[in-house]
Order: structure tokens, then C-alpha cells, then sequence
């Protein structure tokens, strides 16, 4: 299969050249704002740093050296696969995001799981009642796919952990403290997956087959989860790779009201301290997790489809 | 996709449904406090949730921040303390004495306490505490500073320290109370910096246990302890079995996690969250102005147009902050008219200084040359508008404060300056600060004693260190004042200090060098479980060494 292997190739020069341009990127967006690294590892509010510690400082870390030299040291050691030092956190970059990593992939996953069960009992709903229903269950995700996630926090906050008292409003240990986090993420991409399902499944239903269904006497939520949802759900499996790299950005802010672990955290606090080496370093495991994710839906979507089999190969 | 563009006004209706629904249903939790019992009870789990950035190092010699202060109060203890007036009172020395040209300190110490690691506290662990803390590769900057005029430490026997000084420091028991240099196991101290960052060993009431990163540190009690300052309540071991120390950024998830019982102690509560606790028996509030600094805009008399006092005195005439500090913190808060915190015993206020006369003002910018006005309504001299530069930093200002200073920037409007704020993220509000580029800035400074006068106001502090940071951001230059502030260090008589620093202070509003705010905020708001929590009377954090849970 010369295609499939050429296909194949491709993508993963594709991964190569999106790896490089992210810690381009973030490496001298990051360095190009004013601020001196140095003062930000020893300063803090109140604090005036001697000249001897920063010297230290900059000794320690390289921030002596012009900026080129900077940053191809940095990407020499990238190829051999070394992150680098944090100095915000005074550890390697590997071993700081290694410790928060699973926490994000959990969250993510979970919102993600959430978010499709969400948007497909939601649709299953809206076909079985009818007009209203569908109207009811348009309206729904159109709300849902508009809420910010830190007002959609706090009100989750609000009504499970201070009104109804059932739900921690920081993250616990154990599966209990992930269902708000999860939630807060999951809401808004339900209603965007949700909408995305809702066009495709109105053709569908609209089809000869759906036709020959009902003219068969299938109920319309055996026609719904048999066939029409087969078609609904390709264009909403495709955005799913995109849809884990909006989580990812979510986790920002989610991480942080929950109080929970997490990559996102470790990016809000890195980009403040300006800790290049420790934001590239998130940077690319995010866009790795991002592209990885791509490949599978990518999969996914042929297994789904097998008119796109056909074509690719 | 087209559809968004309809969802938005349905979207705004059910949205602003649901809330009104929910706020509804939110009713307010009734407070069922149980009578505080005054026996102190042992044992139990505290959670602590603190709204400061997760520090990178919990040793606080390293950098040398206030949320290593907090959670660093917990385990390590210093050679003296300060009790309520601000007196200075033993701990780990019990008595100290100064030489009589002031060059020199000799300290006794106690000679039976030990580190948690076992290693005994003596005239070789002070030496290696202010060699690490002067060390330039722990990068200390607040215990540095501190320690700066410290040349030689001398073990005069094993339990007997002589300082000797590079110029007499009438500020170095002050600067020994604080906890950025604090004193840690000389043998704990040779591990490497990333081990000793993540779990620091002291003398105090708790041990740190566990640092599981962005969620929480451990802290254990410390069975052996022995040492609290000498006024501290009862000699016992602390009541807590452990304490959680938790960072939970968000100010309305750490409340919630107060109300719902998940955490018991909360900081940097925000005004609004005090007000509505006020109505709540189970939540008690604690509230400890930081020493050292008030917070105040400082206007920068280095360049134009603040380099005329009549248009720094016409600024402060023209803004009416009272009335924004009522409005935005509820109370919570109480205007200042001093270069110093009120928790400093030697603070100066002078509040006719501040009182608002836009007429005044009109007149001093007149006599300055900045007599006309623009289309805009902007005072104008030779065609350039009166314009002011105000980097304001969103990791330093709380949101209410942002919104004091966006109520100035009316106030200033009026009487015809433009004022431009900039909000900034600490490293480029560093930057801004290292180019020179602002009119009006404001920056916490904590430091127990007046000596922060010398460091804020003193004209070496105007030239940069090599970073560019400067700690003199109203570029105050005067000689009197360098003299007046150089002296007071060096005095032994305590009248005369009084004295000098009064002058000082003097200087600094009369010049119109700075708009005082109020008090450095420091509020806790914790649930009436909690019992015997107090905060140090050095630099303002809360000990959790007397305190106990109530059952």
C-alpha cells in the first residue's frame, strides 16, 4: 500500500514540523516580551533581588547568552530529548510536567466521554419528542456551547457543592472530586458537538434509507441510534481531535477554580514567571497530545465511514 | 456557523433565567456556630487554603516571598520575635546585646532545641544559616537584604553567637524576626537545593511531610516541640494532628471550600467574600495588616511632569480616594495617610495633607505652566498633553484595588490629566518599572520595622540593580532625607530613631511623593471550629502552633 505508507509519512512530517514551530514560537514569543527572567525567578511582590544572586541566576540558566545562541542550545537539546531545567520549579521540565500530566489526560478524557454521552442522549431525546423536543434540544446546546467555563464553574459550584451539598467545589481525591471539573468542561463542548451532530442528522433523517426504515416500522430511536446517528456523528468525530486540544486550552481555567492538578496550571503559573524552558516544554506535550489525537480521529473516522476507506486507499 | 449569531440574545435570556433561578435556590446557609470551648481539644486535620501562587521553593531563603512566609511560619522558627507592641522578645536567642560602637551583637541561645532531623540548634547552625542565606547561589533576595550589613558570624561557644557588622544596624533584630531567614538544619541545608526546596527542616510546631505539586503540602506536628516564642500561650505541643496546606487560586472556589467545610482557614480573602461572611456565625474573620509599607501610589518625581511638586501636590488635591475605598472594599479596609503600615509603631499620618480641593489644583496647574486645556478637555503645556503612565500589576493588585485606581483615573480626569493604566503581568510590569516607563505605580513592600523607609526612599535605591529593579519608584532624591534615613539605621538610642524617622516620613508627604491607600491587606477568614489562631506579630502570618479544631 504505497498510499497508505505515503499518507502515513506525510503525517508524521506533518507532527515533526508542528513540534518545531510550537517551541519556536513559544520560545521567543515568550522571550520577546519586556520583563528580565531573572528579576521573575527571584522577585515576587516585595522582594528586591541582589546583584550577585542575579548574576547567579543568569549564570545558572544561560539567560547570559544572546538569544540565538539561546535558542539553539535549547532546540539542540530538544532533539535529544531533553526538556530542560524549570527554574520557577527548580526540578526538570520532564519530571514537573510527568507529575501533572495524568491528572490533565484524566480530566480531558473524562470531559471528552461526558461531552459525547452528553450530546448523543441529548439528540436521542430531541428526535424521540418530536418538534418540541428538537426545538427544546436546539435551544439547550446552543446555551451550552455559549457558556464561558468560568461562570459555568461557578455555578455548577453554586447549586452541587453550596446549595444542594453533594459535591466538593475543590477538587478531592477519588472520583468524586472529578465530576464538577469534568462537567464544567464537558457542557460547552456537548452543545458544540451536539450542534455539529443536529445538521448532518436532519439530512439523514430526510435520506431514502430512513425512509425505507420507517416504511419497515422501525421506532425513530432504533432509527436514530441504528442509522441516522452513523451519519450524524462523522463530521462531530472529526472535530473531536480539535475538540481535545480545546479541552486542553479549557483545563486553564478549569484547573485553576477547581483547584485541581494539572498541565494547565503549570502553564498559567510558567507564563507569569516567564519559565521559557518549562512553557515550550508543556507547549509540545500539548500539541504532541494534539496531534496524536488528530491521527486517531482521523482513524476513527474511517472506521465509521467506510466510503472513506475506499477513497484513501 | 451562522446559527451563534441568533443564539446570542436567547442565549443572554436563558442564561440570565438560570442564574436568577439558582440565585434563588441559593439561600443563605444558616449559621449554627457551637459555643467555642475553652478547653483546647488535640488531635484533627486542618485544611488551609491559601489564594497565593504555589511557591517553587518552600525553603524561604530561596527568592524570599510572602506565600513562603505563610506556609514557612508553620516549621521554622527565628532567633527573636515581636510581641503586640512591636518589642522585640526572645525565641531562639534568649538574650542578645550590642557592642558599644554598635559593630558587633552577641546572642544567647537556647541550648535545648533541636531540628526535626535531629540535629542539634546551636552557635554552628546560626553561622550556617546566614552563610546560606548570603550564599549567592540560594538567590535570596528578601533574606539578603536582610542580612546584608551581617561580614562575620563568630560561635563565641556552643551556644553563643557574635554577629559582627560591616556598620552599626539598628534594624538587624527586626530583620532577624522575619522568617526569610529563619533558622534550618545546617545538616539539612547541605542536600542539594531541589531537596531542600521540597521539604525544608526547622525547629517548629510542624514538619513538612509531603509536597504533592499544584495540589497540596502536608505538614505533621512536630512531636518533640519545644520552642515557642516567648509569647506564646502555653509551652505544649501543638493541639493539630496535621495541617493541609492547599492553593486554591480562585477567590469564589476558596470560599465555597470554606462554606462547604472542605478547607477550614482561607487567605487573601477579597472584600466582597468578607462582607458576606460578616452574616455567616460559622465564619470568623481574621484580619493582620502586613508591616512594613503601606500601600500607596508612588508618583515618580524623576521625570516630567511629576518632577514639579506643584503637579505632584495638584494630583493628589484632585482625587477623591476615600470615597472609592468605601464604595469598593465595604469597609474592609481604612484609608492611610502614612508612608508606613499602622502594625508599625513609628508610622506618621498626616491626613490634611490629602484632603481633596480640585480649585487648589486647578491653580498649581496653572502656576506650572499646564494652563490650558484640549479638545478632550486634557491640560496641555507647549502643544504635549498632561498625560500619566500607570502600569498596574494583576498578579499585585486585587480587583478591587484595580477598580480604586480606575475611579482615580476619572477623578484625575476631571482636573485634566490623562490617565493611562496598564494592566500587567508581573514580569513586564517589572519591565515597565526598569525602563522608567510610568508616572504612577504602586508596589507592596513588606519588611518588619522602619528601616523600609531607608530601602524605599533612600536615593540609593534609585539606581537600578542589574536587573533593572529599584526599589525608590518615586525616585525620591534628597540629601536630608539620605541622611535622616542613613543615621536612623545606625542609631543605638531609641528616641533619636523615633525622631529621625519621623522627620523622614515628614519629607516623604510633604513632597507629595506618594498617595497613601490604605493598610498592605491581609485578611483570613476561617471556621469558628478553629480555636487559639493568632497571627505573628512580625510579619503578619498566621501560626497554627496554639491553634485547635473544635469537635
Amino acid at each position: 500500500m504505497p498510499g497508505y505508507r505515503r499518507w502515513l509519512l506525510l503525517r508524521a512530517g506533518g507532527v515533526v514540523f508542528v513540534l518545531w514551530a510550537a517551541a519556536t514560537i513559544t520560545f521567543f514569543a515568550l522571550r520577546l516580551i519586556p520583563g528580565d527572567p531573572a528579576e521573575a525567578i527571584l522577585g515576587g511582590p516585595g522582594s528586591q533581588a541582589g546583584p550577585e544572586a542575579l548574576e547567579q541566576v543568569r549564570r545558572e540558566y544561560g539567560l547570559d547568552q544572546p538569544l540565538v545562541v539561546q535558542y539553539l542550545t535549547y532546540l539542540g537539546r530538544l532533539v535529544t530529548g531533553d526538556l530542560g531545567q524549570s527554574y520557577s520549579l527548580h526540578k526538570p521540565v520532564a519530571t514537573a510536567i510527568g507529575e501533572q500530566f495524568g491528572a490533565t489526560l484524566t480530566l480531558a478524557l473524562c470531559s471528552l466521554v461526558l461531552a459525547w454521552a452528553l450530546a448523543c442522549g441529548l439528540a436521542a431525546w430531541s428526535v424521540r419528542g418530536g418538534r418540541v423536543a428538537w426545538a427544546i434540544g436546539s435551544g439547550l446546546e446552543l446555551v451550552a456551547a455559549a457558556v464561558p467555563h468560568f461562570w459555568l464553574a461557578t455555578v455548577l459550584i453554586l447549586f452541587f457543592s453550596l446549595t444542594l451539598g453533594i459535591l466538593p467545589p475543590v477538587s478531592v481525591p477519588g472520583p468524586l472530586g472529578i465530576v464538577l471539573p469534568a462537567l464544567t468542561m464537558a457542557i460547552p463542548l456537548a452543545g458544540f458537538l451536539g450542534q455539529v451532530m443536529r445538521e448532518s442528522l436532519l439530512t439523514a433523517m430526510e435520506s431514502p434509507f430512513v425512509t425505507t426504515a420507517r416504511a419497515r416500522g422501525e421506532s425513530e430511536v432504533r432509527i436514530f441510534w441504528r442509522h441516522t446517528l452513523r451519519h450524524a456523528a462523522i463530521p462531530a468525530i472529526g472535530l473531536s481531535g480539535w475538540a481535545f486540544g480545546s479541552l486542553i486550552s479549557g483545563a486553564v481555567v478549569v484547573e485553576s477554580v477547581f483547584a485541581r492538578q494539572g498541565l494547565g496550571r503549570s502553564l498559567l503559573s510558567a507564563v507569569q514567571l516567564r519559565d521559557v524552558t518549562l512553557v515550550t516544554g508543556i507547549v509540545l506535550v500539548v500539541a504532541l497530545a494534539y496531534t496524536v489525537m488528530t491521527l486517531v480521529t482521523d482513524l476513527a473516522d474511517r472506521a465509521v465511514d467506510p466510503r472513506r476507506r475506499a477513497v484513501v486507499e | 456557523m451562522p446559527s451563534r449569531r441568533f443564539s446570542r440574545p436567547r442565549a443572554a435570556v436563558v442564561v440570565t433565567a438560570a442564574v436568577a433561578l439558582l440565585l434563588a435556590a441559593c439561600s443563605p446557609g444558616g449559621g449554627t456556630a457551637s459555643e467555642p470551648s475553652s478547653e483546647p481539644v488535640a488531635g484533627g486535620t486542618l485544611t488551609y487554603a491559601s489564594g497565593d501562587a504555589e511557591p517553587s521553593c518552600l525553603d524561604p531563603h530561596v527568592g524570599g516571598n510572602y506565600p513562603q512566609a505563610l506556609i514557612a511560619t508553620q516549621y521554622l522558627e527565628s532567633l527573636v520575635s515581636l510581641d503586640d507592641d512591636g518589642e522585640v522578645i526572645p525565641w531562639l536567642a534568649t538574650e542578645w546585646t550590642e557592642s558599644d560602637d554598635g559593630m558587633a551583637w552577641e546572642f544567647s541561645l537556647r541550648d535545648d532545641v533541636t531540628f526535626t532531623d535531629g540535629t542539634p540548634f546551636d552557635a554552628a547552625a546560626v553561622a550556617a544559616n546566614i552563610a546560606h542565606v548570603q550564599d549567592p547561589a540560594t538567590a535570596s533576595s528578601t533574606g539578603y537584604l536582610a542580612l546584608a550589613k551581617i561580614t562575620d558570624v563568630v560561635a563565641v561557644d556552643d551556644h553563643t553567637v557574635r554577629l559582627e557588622l560591616s556598620a552599626p544596624d539598628s534594624a538587624l533584630l527586626e530583620s532577624l524576626s522575619q522568617v526569610w531567614v529563619a533558622m534550618e538544619s545546617p545538616k539539612a541545608l547541605e542536600r542539594s537545593q531541589e531537596d531542600n526546596c521540597a521539604a525544608p527542616v526547622g525547629t517548629g510546631p510542624f514538619v513538612v511531610d509531603e509536597w504533592e505539586r499544584q495540589d497540596s503540602v502536608t505538614l505533621v506536628r512536630n512531636d518533640d516541640y519545644n520552642s515557642p516564642p516567648a509569647d506564646a500561650e502555653g509551652t505544649g505541643l501543638p493541639y493539630l494532628d496535621s495541617i493541609v496546606w492547599r492553593f486554591i487560586p480562585d477567590s469564589a472556589s476558596r470560599y465555597a471550600a470554606l462554606q462547604s467545610g472542605e478547607a477550614q482557614v482561607i487567605d487573601n480573602a477579597q472584600p466582597d467574600t468578607i462582607k458576606s461572611a460578616e452574616s455567616d456565625d460559622a465564619i470568623e474573620e481574621l484580619d493582620a495588616p502586613r508591616p512594613g509599607a503601606s500601600n500607596r501610589i508612588e508618583l515618580n518625581s524623576g521625570k516630567a511632569p511629576f518632577d514639579d511638586e506643584r503637579v505632584r501636590e495638584a494630583f493628589i488635591r484632585s482625587v477623591n480616594v476615600d470615597d472609592g475605598i468605601q464604595s469598593l472594599f465595604f469597609g474592609t479596609a481604612e484609608r492611610s495617610y502614612s508612608p508606613l503600615s499602622s502594625v508599625e509603631p513609628l508610622g506618621l499620618s498626616l491626613p490634611d495633607l490629602f484632603t481633596v480641593d480640585t480649585d487648589a489644583a486647578a491653580n498649581l496647574l496653572d502656576e506650572a505652566g499646564w494652563a490650558e486645556r484640549d479638545a478632550d478637555g486634557y491640560r496641555v503645556k507647549d502643544g504635549k498633553r498632561l498625560t500619566l503612565d500607570f502600569p498596574v500589576s494583576t498578579n499585585q493588585s486585587i480587583p478591587a484595588e484595580q477598580s480604586l485606581f480606575e475611579q482615580i483615573q476619572a477623578d484625575a480626569k476631571t482636573a485634566g490629566f490623562e490617565v493611562n493604566l496598564h494592566p500587567l503581568d508581573l514580569s513586564s510590569w517589572y519591565g515597565a518599572l526598569a525602563e522608567n516607563d510610568y508616572d504612577l505605580v504602586s508596589a507592596p513592600y513588606t519588611k518588619v520595622g522602619p528601616d523600609v523607609l531607608r530601602i524605599l526612599y533612600h536615593s540609593d535605591s534609585i539606581t537600578p540593580a542589574p536587573s533593572g529593579y529599584f526599589a525608590n519608584l518615586a525616585q525620591v532624591d534628597d540629601a536630608a532625607l539620605d541622611d535622616l534615613l542613613t543615621r536612623a539605621s545606625a542609631t543605638s538610642n531609641a528616641d533619636d530613631r523615633e525622631s529621625m524617622y519621623e522627620q523622614a516620613q515628614r519629607i516623604v508627604l510633604d513632597g507629595y511623593y506618594i498617595l497613601p491607600l490604605y493598610d498592605q491587606q491581609n485578611h483570613f477568614l476561617y471556621s469558628s471550629a478553629v480555636q487559639g489562631l493568632r497571627a505573628m506579630p512580625t510579619v503578619s502570618t498566621p501560626t497554627f502552633a496554639g491553634a485547635w479544631l473544635v469537635s
